[in-house]
């Protein structure tokens, strides 16, 4: 009498749970899952193209609209992988200055993740209080580079411009607050039964469908791989900072949860050794006006909120602008593993896995 | 057993609910309210953002003591641009030994507001306003030069184009 038969489904590419334009084709036996293929490519822009046909240093400005959430890391590899092209040293001062920025973008990627991801869970207060801290970030980059999302903040060779004035009693005013804030949200969320059930056993992945998938972050931390290049390849200050890399072998999602609210810990124990040993000194390195690359070819891998962000640069003799240029996005990367993740389960928990995941349709789709 | 108490009795909940409460309590159970209360919300556009000095806005002309804009037709913004919105044609000025702009266009629609060009000045001619509220109902408003009431040479006009139109 009834007949059994699979269902194909869409979701997305506008579903207010997939952070932006993405597409799940969803193959559906009753509630569970049977297969899922991730359909991208709605805000393609041809970031690369288009950057291959710009100066190195106008190129930056792609770069923020890369990953937009968190684009001071982004801003931090192009600028790196360039001075890495051309042999460029730069000053400790700018260093810390970059260091420093970077993190402050960590805690506010973290926190849209952490307030997108509740929220898609049912948590609204979460959502509420991760954006009054992440405001006050935002605050901080404004007053450092004039803007608040795409902030262009870095130049090659160095940074634009020297910190301004009361930039420190902000960043103080902050850092002593900020870890009382992150209690709060651990307070609602940790013990939550809902958020438990939410989220414990969901979204499994395991250390070698992680790696070999080529996931990276806090998805392959949070299944117990004690990965991060700021301690494997030590990039600006990060050589000159203490900081653990927390790790969680459960390989779920409140493994991952658990592993980025400590890596806003650590964020905050970096920012405080920035500013507490910020050095004197110039803040440009010498470079030419017209920056020409040599024929080389350069990856530059930096550890990005959502994982590694890698830039791929070839130059030519004499070439103003790259001759070939590639993003390793590591939106792109993780979204790889969401059929692993969700193959199997509920229906429900596609949406758990997608914000662990914490994807950017922006770097995914470039 | 413990299990089963825990689950009967919910000091998960209670425990958020206390963390809300705190909220609760400090703006309306505390007898000085206005005192304690926090703005954590600002109550834009009634109240005016506040900006940094920093802010990136509107590219806009520093003008000279008599009222020409500084700009002497170098070029090397519209060079540095990333998305080349800025188009410069110089010409002569009786009394002035410099080239001045007969043409300085600039279209606000594709501007990233990125600074470059700022920065590309060497003779401080140019700067980034602070104006945000930009949004506008027809393309051609997002096309600025040196004449027309959208120029250039100062702030957009208030009304046409913020929420602080009263009309
Ligand atoms: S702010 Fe950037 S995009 Fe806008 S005109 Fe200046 S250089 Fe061009
Ligand atoms: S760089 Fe300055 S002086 Fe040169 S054209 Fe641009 S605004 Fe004028």
């Amino acid at each position: 009498m009834f007949k059994h038969q699979e269902m194909e489904i869409n979701m997305g590419p506008q579903h207010p749970s997939t952070h932006g334009v993405m597409r799940l084709k969803l193959k559906l036996d009753g509630e569970v899952v049977t297969e899922c293929r991730p359909m991208i490519g709605y805000l393609h822009r041809g970031v690369e193209k288009i950057c291959e046909n710009k100066s190195f240093a106008q190129g930056q400005i792609w770069s923020d609209r890369l990953d937009y959430c968190s684009a001071v890391a982004n801003n931090l590899g192009w600028a790196e992988a360039c001075e890495k092209l051309m042999g460029i040293t730069v000053p400790r001062k700018a260093q810390y200055v970059r260091t420093l920025l970077a993190e402050f973008n960590r805690l506010a990627s973290h926190l849209i993740w952490l307030a997108t991801h509740a929220l898609d869970i049912g948590a609204m207060t979460v959502f509420l209080y991760a954006f009054r801290e992440r405001e006050d970030i935002l605050d901080i980059n404004e007053a450092y580079c004039g803007s608040r999302l795409t902030t262009t903040a870095f130049r090659i060779g160095g940074i634009p411009q020297e910190l301004p004035e009361g930039f420190e009693q902000k960043v103080r005013t902050f850092l002593a607050k900020f870890p009382s804030c992150i209690e709060e949200y651990e307070g609602l969320l940790n013990e939550n039964r809902i958020w438990k059930k939410r989220t414990i056993g969901v979204g499994l992945l395991s250390a070698e469908d992680a790696i070999a998938l080529g996931v990276t972050g806090p998805v392959l931390r949070g299944a117990g791989v004690a990965y991060d290049i700021r301690k494997a390849f030590p990039y600006a200050a990060y050589s000159e900072m203490q900081f653990d890399i927390p790790t969680k072998p459960e390989a779920d999602t409140y493994a991952r949860y658990l592993v980025r609210m400590e890596e806003m810990r650590q964020s905050v124990r970096i920012i405080q050794q920035c500013m507490d040993g910020l050095p004197e000194g110039p803040i440009m390195a010498k470079i030419p006006k017209l920056l020409k690359s040599e024929v080389n070819e350069v990856y530059h891998a930096t550890e990005a909120p959502k994982g590694e962000i890698g830039y791929y640069l070839v130059g030519e003799k004499g070439g103003a602008a790259p001759y070939r240029f590639h993003v390793r996005a590591p939106g792109f990367m993780n979204l790889q593993s969401l059929p692993k993740m969700v193959e199997g389960s509920l229906i429900a928990d596609v949406i758990a896995s997608i914000g662990t995941l914490d994807v950017v349709l922006g770097e995914i789709d470039r | 057993m413990k299990k089963f108490l825990k689950t009967l009795i919910p000091f998960d909940i209670a425990k958020g609910l206390s963390i809300t409460g705190t909220y609760f309590a400090k703006v309306f159970l505390t007898a000085n309210r206005a005192k304690v209360k926090q703005h954590v919300v600002s109550e834009y556009p009634e109240v005016p953002a506040p900006l940094e000095p920093r802010f990136r806005g509107r590219v806009q002309l520093i003008l000279d003591e008599a009222g020409d804009p500084k700009c002497v037709c170098c070029n090397a913004c519209a060079k540095a641009c990333p998305t080349g919105v800025i188009t410069i044609e110089g010409g002569k000025k009786e009394g002035r030994k410099t080239r001045i702009p007969t043409r300085w266009d600039y279209e606000m629609e594709r501007c990233v507001f990125c600074g470059f060009c700022v920065e590309a000045c060497s003779f401080d001619a140019i700067k980034l306003n602070s104006q945000f509220e930009l949004a506008a109902y027809d393309r051609e408003d997002f096309s600025l030069g040196l004449t027309g009431a959208h120029n250039v040479l100062e702030p957009s006009p208030v009304g046409k184009f913020s929420y602080s139109d009263e009309a």
